[in-house]
């Protein structure tokens, strides 16, 4: 009997560990479309393998390979279109239908109509701490979806953007308000 | 008398050996030649010291370069596995980064954003 309880538990525990990476394989078919293509899947064993050649020298190797320390699981599609309406909003459904579980929390959402440049960014809180992100970044010729399964932090991976050649964002320190502030918006 | 006869007699005359031709064969009798030894008796031969050192060094090297070559083949390709994976996880931190901070920054823009926070 106590047998049993502990492999309904390794079963509910597994489950929960692998059921916030997103299944993206509906997005498979817009590759034909897409002139670039980028397609990024490291899971446990090879995110594992991955980290072991980042170097401890490095500075920002070394950051990335604190931030994947607890993280199972990196899943990367983006598409560019040679022109606009190469995919819908229908192309999303699917990933958008898997975000809408419970779990899944949108924590960030910027829709511009200006340029029709879109982001979402979705959280899973895995109990106290959260257990993966996803970000779904549409414009009308570019489309990114990054599914993280595990502990991330978020505020680390926002540092990032300040390594790896993107300059850094200070969130705390709200910026002066510029007249022309508008025009980095692009 | 035909040329042939002559030619025979010739040829077939009495010829005396030369004076050393007796101890020559004296000679012979006494040191017989060696026998070829067999493959058996060869390889007996390399099986014993100081040549079996030599085919025990021989057959390390001829076992350990092909080996050597497998592993330093499966090293490589390790090496190169592990560089590719690299770099894919620094392409896919970089790009989630860089769109968390897309994200933001159009947040701290005030566009038209909804946020939940």
């Amino acid at each position: 009997m106590k047998t049993l309880w502990i492999l309904t538990l390794y079963v509910l525990v597994s489950t929960a560990a692998y059921g916030q990476a997103l299944d993206l394989k509906n997005l498979e078919k817009l590759a034909a479309k897409a002139s670039d293509v980028t397609d990024v899947t490291l899971d446990g064993s090879l995110l594992k393998f991955a980290a072991k050649f980042l170097s401890n020298d490095d500075p920002d190797q070394a950051k990335v390979k604190k931030l994947v320390a607890e993280i199972k699981g990196i899943y990367v599609r983006t598409y560019e279109f040679e022109s606009e309406g190469e995919y819908s909003e229908s192309d999303l459904a699917a990933i958008r239908s898997q975000l809408r579980t419970p779990g899944w929390s949108r924590i960030v959402g910027v829709h511009s109509k200006k340029d029709h440049d879109n982001a979402e960014i979705y959280l899973n809180k895995g109990g106290a701490e959260p257990g993966g992100l996803a970000i779904v970044c549409a414009n009308p010729k570019e489309l990114v979806v990054v599914n993280i399964v595990g502990k991330i932090d978020l505020d680390e991976l926002s540092e990032l953007g300040g390594n790896l050649g993107v300059p850094k964002l200070d969130l705390d320190k709200p910026k002066p308000s510029k007249p022309d502030s508008k025009k980095d918006h692009d | 008398m035909s040329h042939l006869e002559d030619d025979l007699r010739a040829a077939l005359q009495r010829e005396e050996p030369s004076a050393d031709f007796a101890d020559r064969v004296l000679a012979r009798l006494e040191h017989p030649a060696t026998p070829r030894p067999s493959w058996q008796e060869g390889l007996a031969v390399l099986m014993r010291p100081p040549r079996l050192l030599w085919v025990a060094v021989c057959l390390i090297v001829c076992v350990m370069i092909p080996f050597a070559e497998v592993q330093y083949r499966k090293q490589r390709q390790y090496l190169a596995d592990g560089e590719r994976a690299k770099q894919q996880l620094l392409f896919a931190v970089r790009m989630a980064g860089s769109k968390l901070h897309q994200a933001q920054k159009k947040v701290l823009e005030g566009g038209r954003t909804e946020t939940r926070l």
